[in-house]
């Protein structure tokens, strides 16, 4: 979940907030969480990942704002086009979507450059998918000469990006820069790059990875913005570009649109306002939230929320989801936040009428009866993780059928599943040497098998053993559970090469082939560590049903 | 038992108490060769006597005594010391080391330290001429020999207080603490003490007579009725006993089994699924967007090729894919993407409890029902103190017809009370790819403070229309691993699969006392 640290000196007046006092409270609303507070600044965790409007000090004190005073009006009044961006057709397979605009009238100060950057950095990673799917751009206004043109160029061109001593080629700044780095994965399927240039020729940026020194650079006291979102997905670029133009709004500055224009003819003026509008009836409501809704006043909760265009009917509500939101996807979405408004603990909780009988898992129900028994026979529950090792199953261990393997493991420690249990008892034998003996350990676990080449299917075992105890000592722990689960058990010699030659056996429990027992060999015992005899056997805990 | 000071005499004792209520008072020497105990048994004795007051010590006394060392044995044997012979042969004439050192009845380097003793006590003096004698007696060396030698090689004891002060630092200096097998003398401190009964001492004696004491109680003592004319020897019941290890329940499985039983009290049925899922159950079925970030390739274990899990259902494979795309019936607009069959069917390990609730809405659940699955989940975790790789999660859903926000928070009230034993709780709003509305509870437990212990919601109609449930569902999970680290007394959860069963022996079974409903927890 992202995480944003923001100025209490700007964040507080932004949110019309007096004090830190009642914050976390409030923040609850937005489904965020007061993360710290510091002397000079805040820091909150959005857990709506559908919400990146919520991750920039603005839209925390815009959500906050109107919870207190209701919903504002947001892009009304973009001023038409005061530019244009000519889109390249060869960036059709590399990065086809930009949208721009224009913010002019506010004053950069520190702590607006700063939320800037953090609306960079969170949107752009997270949102944006590590600036796949969508990549910022800020620039000083004036400082560009429009039409700029998007379009593809060679590895070679070379400009001075920000923050660098002399030009570099496009190669070199993949090679060498710190962002270069970060982000040529994105581009290492093309042959060209894309580029951002003035009609001047003048580079702006190297999209997504960095501005120009000259004509990117923004700094405290410039009040004329341009800022570009290139990308992927459209609407996640849209949206962003939306969000942005609603963060500067929010702080004074004035919002022209910019337009785009395609290699098909097609012209897009950005940002393109989203007004998702959601319906739900009074019944839908009432059924959903347990009150009756045409007692709720609608109006006042979901402009509590920022929505508009919120109209009251006969039997349903309709309303508008503000422009930087595109998560309404359904009615329910809508139900939602009427319940937020409403505030969760201001309902009275009910609980359900209707009578149903509780069990347990046939198999869990079976396992507590087979686990007394072990436990009247002296034996002490273990538990392991069930990820483990190739080594631990098929190396020290000799386990004929070689576990399932994990593609993608973490560490080798854990890079396969658990087949069977055995081997978990031989690890606690090789960490107990110092444990009074005797030691007789049993498990019940789940295990992953396979099912003839390709399936898999979790199957719960039972595996006993017994440290410093021979073929006998776990022989009879089985016949005892046999006996008084009233199973005939058998065994038929196996031999197997985790035990003793002509020292283990197939478990037959009524007929059946199930599980396998023996004396380990002392070249197991020796792979693990082990110094005192030890024998086991393992078991489907089914074939103990009976 | 043999080890244990009884109110009833032990052997040892009465036959110490015999010797000293004949003898009225003796030193511990005289009781121990008046009994003829080994001086370990007397010792253990009398200290048992001490500390039950039934003998005291009326005196006792440290007496030095000065012993000839291996060399001072040696040199009575030769019948002189290197200092004497020293001297004897400088009266002789010889008046230089090197032509002293010539005669072999001492080594080279005891003639030498003799004559350095000899010059330090100014009985030897250096000239021009050579070596010339400045105290004809012998001064303390001859002393050493009348009050040292000629009483030891006569076997008389030698006390150190009755030895003249000059003669006695000498052998004090001559008997070192270490070294005993290269010393001329060896110093002994014996304390002896003179031990007198007590009138308990004499009480316990006389009802100890005439009767036999039991110790462990045999078969044979039951049999020939020999008990009956003898007293039980009565045991110090107040030591702590040895310690036996038992065979027992794992405290975490007894802990998951006790939150078992809660749910099955509060009317819910145990769902089972599988370790290994397809990504459709694991998150298709619950509405995540294959492009959900908790859906990267780093936040799941995936399977090796080649081994699946089985396909699901056709039609509701088709019905799901709908439901991201464009809405399908589900009366919204769904995800607008491309919803790809292949990622679907793509095998990992379970990454969350839901998994097990979606498989129960696609198999025709009870309605009305209350389900629950205590469920193995993996995650893309580095494995430290609050991470393993592999962990349980808890969690279930509600069917039915009535269901509405309301119940969902009546239900996580119930939880707060009775599984986690708080006294307040709160409901704060949150957000779960499967669920609107979201709810997370925060509870105050009576130890652990306030904490966040766990997430429910009402399930999407993406989740529950492909499935064909058009009954409100509330989805629930709840977090309880912090509590059963509070309850079996640890702090970091790797110990709760812990392979040392040294360790494993040291947890507390007590997994029913964090539990709501246990009025002493």
């Amino acid at each position: 979940m992202p995480k944003i640290e923001i100025p209490l000196g700007d964040f507080l007046p932004l949110a019309g907030l007096e004090s830190t006092d009642d914050l976390e409270k409030l923040l609850e609303s937005l489904k965020a969480e007061l993360d710290g507070l510091y002397e000079k600044t805040v820091k909150i965790e959005l857990n709506d990942t559908n919400r990146p409007d919520l991750w920039t000090a603005e839209g925390v004190a815009r959500g906050l704002r109107c919870w207190k005073n209701g919903a504002e009006s947001h892009l009304d009044s973009m001023a038409d086009p005061v530019a244009h961006i000519d889109v390249h057709s060869d960036l059709k397979e590399i990065r086809p979507y930009i949208a721009a605009f224009t913010a002019t009238g506010w004053q950069v100060n520190d702590d607006g450059l700063e939320s800037l950057i953090t609306a960079q950095e969170k949107i752009a990673s997270s949102f944006g998918k590590e600036r796949k799917t969508a990549a910022i751009g800020f620039y000083p206004l004036d400082g560009i000469s429009f039409p700029v043109r998007y379009e593809t160029t060679s590895p070679e061109t070379s400009f001075q990006p920000l923050g660098e001593e002399t030009e570099m080629t496009l190669s070199e700044v993949l090679e060498k820069t710190e962002a270069g780095l970060k982000y040529a994965g994105l581009l290492s399927n093309f042959q060209e790059y894309p580029i951002l240039i003035d009609s001047s020729g003048a580079v702006l940026s190297f999209p997504p990875v960095l501005n120009s020194h000259s004509t990117g650079r923004v700094v405290p006291g410039d009040s004329r913005l341009f800022c570009e979102v290139t990308g992927t997905d459209w609407h996640t670029v849209n949206l962003t570009a939306t969000i942005l133009a609603c963060n500067l709004e929010d702080r004074g500055a004035v919002i022209s649109t910019v337009e785009i224009r395609y290699p098909d003819g097609e012209t897009t003026v950005t940002p393109v306002l989203y007004a998702d509008t959601l319906t739900a009836t009074y019944k839908e409501i009432s059924g959903m939230i347990g009150m009756d809704a045409e007692e709720l006043d609608i109006k006042t909760l979901l402009s509590k929320m920022d929505y508009c265009g919120i109209e009251v009917g006969e039997d349903s509500v309709t309303a508008v989801m503000p422009p930087y939101r595109r998560d309404g996807i359904h009615p329910r979405d809508l139900m939602e936040d009427i319940v937020i408004a409403i505030g969760l603990n201001n309902m009275t909780p009910v609980l359900p009428s209707e009578y149903t009988v509780g069990s347990a898992a046939p198999v869990e129900t079976l396992a507590r009866s087979v686990k007394a028994l072990l436990v009247g026979a002296g034996c002490e529950e273990i538990m392991r993780p069930i990820l483990t090792s190739f080594d631990r199953i098929s190396i020290r261990t000799r386990t004929p059928e070689p576990p399932i393997r994990i593609s993608n493991p973490m560490t080798a420690e854990y890079g396969v599943v658990s087949s069977t249990l055995l081997p978990a008892l031989l690890e606690v034998e090789s960490s107990s040497g110092h444990a009074a003996f005797p030691h007789r350990l049993f498990t019940v676990g789940e295990v992953l098998c396979r099912t003839g080449s390709a399936l898999c299917h979790t199957q719960m075992n039972l595996a006993v053993s017994t440290g410093d105890g021979d073929f006998g000592a776990v022989h009879s722990i089985l016949g005892i559970i046999c006996h008084l689960r009233g199973l005939e058990f058998s065994l038929k010699p196996l031999d197997d090469p985790r035990f003793i030659p002509g020292r283990s056996a197939a478990v037959l429990i009524n007929g059946e082939e199930a599980g396998i027992l023996g004396e380990f060999h002392p070249g197991v015992l020796e792979a693990w560590g082990i110094t005192v005899p030890v024998a086991g056997f393992e078991l489907p805990l089914e074939s103990l049903r009976g | 038992m043999s080890e244990t000071v009884s109110k009833d005499l032990h052997p040892l004792e009465k036959t110490l108490l015999n010797w000293l209520s004949e003898h009225g008072s003796g030193s511990d020497m005289e009781a121990m060769e008046g009994t003829g105990m080994d001086e370990g048994s007397c010792r253990r004795a009398l200290q048992w006597l001490f500390s039950r007051e039934m003998a005291q010590v009326v005196f006792s006394e440290t007496t030095v005594t000065v012993e000839l060392g291996p060399v001072g044995s040696f040199y009575l044997e030769k019948g002189t010391t290197p200092e004497l012979a020293l001297l004897e042969a400088v009266r002789n004439g010889i008046s230089s080391l090197p032509e002293i050192q010539k005669n072999e009845l001492f080594e080279r380097a005891q003639w030498g330290s003799a004559m350095g003793a000899l010059l330090k006590a100014r009985i030897l003096k250096k000239s021009s001429e050579g070596l010339i004698l400045n105290d004809l007696s012998g001064g303390v060396f001859s002393a050493i020999w009348s009050s040292v030698y000629s009483p030891a090689s006569q076997g008389e004891t030698i006390h150190l207080s009755e030895l003249d002060e000059k003669v006695a630092a000498e052998i004090s200096n001559r008997a070192p603490k270490r070294g005993k097998s290269r010393a001329e003398f060896v110093i002994n401190e014996t304390t002896s003490s003179v031990i007198e009964i007590t009138s308990a001492g004499r009480e316990a004696l006389e009802s100890a007579r005439g009767k036999s004491t039991i110790g462990i109680l045999t078969r044979e003592i039951l049999a020939s009725g020999e008990w009956k004319n003898g007293s039980f020897r009565r045991y110090q019941v107040d030591i702590p006993p040895s310690r036996i290890h038992i065979g027992r329940l794992h405290p975490y499985a007894m802990f998951l089994d006790s939150v078992r039983d809660k749910l099955q009290a509060m009317g819910f049925q145990e769902m089972k699924g599988p370790l290994a899922e397809s990504e459709f159950w694991n998150s298709d079925a619950l509405f995540m967007p294959q492009f959900h970030p908790a859906r990267d390739i780093h936040d799941a274990y995936y399977l090796e090729d080649g081994v699946e899990v089985a396909p699901p259902p056709r039609d509701l494979g088709s019905k799901v894919r709908a439901a991201h795309e464009n809405g399908g019936n589900t009366g919204g607009r769904g995800w607008e993407y491309s919803f790809e069959w292949d990622r679907s069917l793509r095998t990992i390990m379970r990454s969350q409890g839901t998994a097990l609730s979606a498989r129960t809405l696609g198999s025709n659940p009870d309605i009305p029902g209350k389900y629950f699955g205590i469920a193995k989940c993996f995650r893309y975790d580095q494995v430290d103190a609050t991470h393993l790789p592999d962990f349980f999660q808890v969690e279930g859903i509600v069917l039915g017809e009535e269901i509405n926000m309301r119940h969902l928070l009546g239900l996580l009230k119930l939880f707060a009370t009775e599984v986690a034993g708080a006294t307040e709780y709160k409901f704060v709003p949150a957000y779960f790819p499967f669920t609107e509305p979201s709810v997370e509870l925060h509870v105050k437990h009576p130890t652990l403070g306030w904490f966040e212990m766990g997430g429910a919601g009402l399930f999407r109609r993406e989740v529950c229309e492909p499935m064909g449930i058009d009954v409100p569902v509330i989805a629930w999970g709840l977090g309880l691993d912090r509590m059963a680290l509070l309850a079996l007394g640890l702090s970091d959860i790797r110990d709760l699969l812990n392979p040392d069963l040294a360790r494993l022996r040291e947890m507390k079974s007590t997994p029913e006392k964090l539990l709501g409903g246990d009025e002493n927890a």
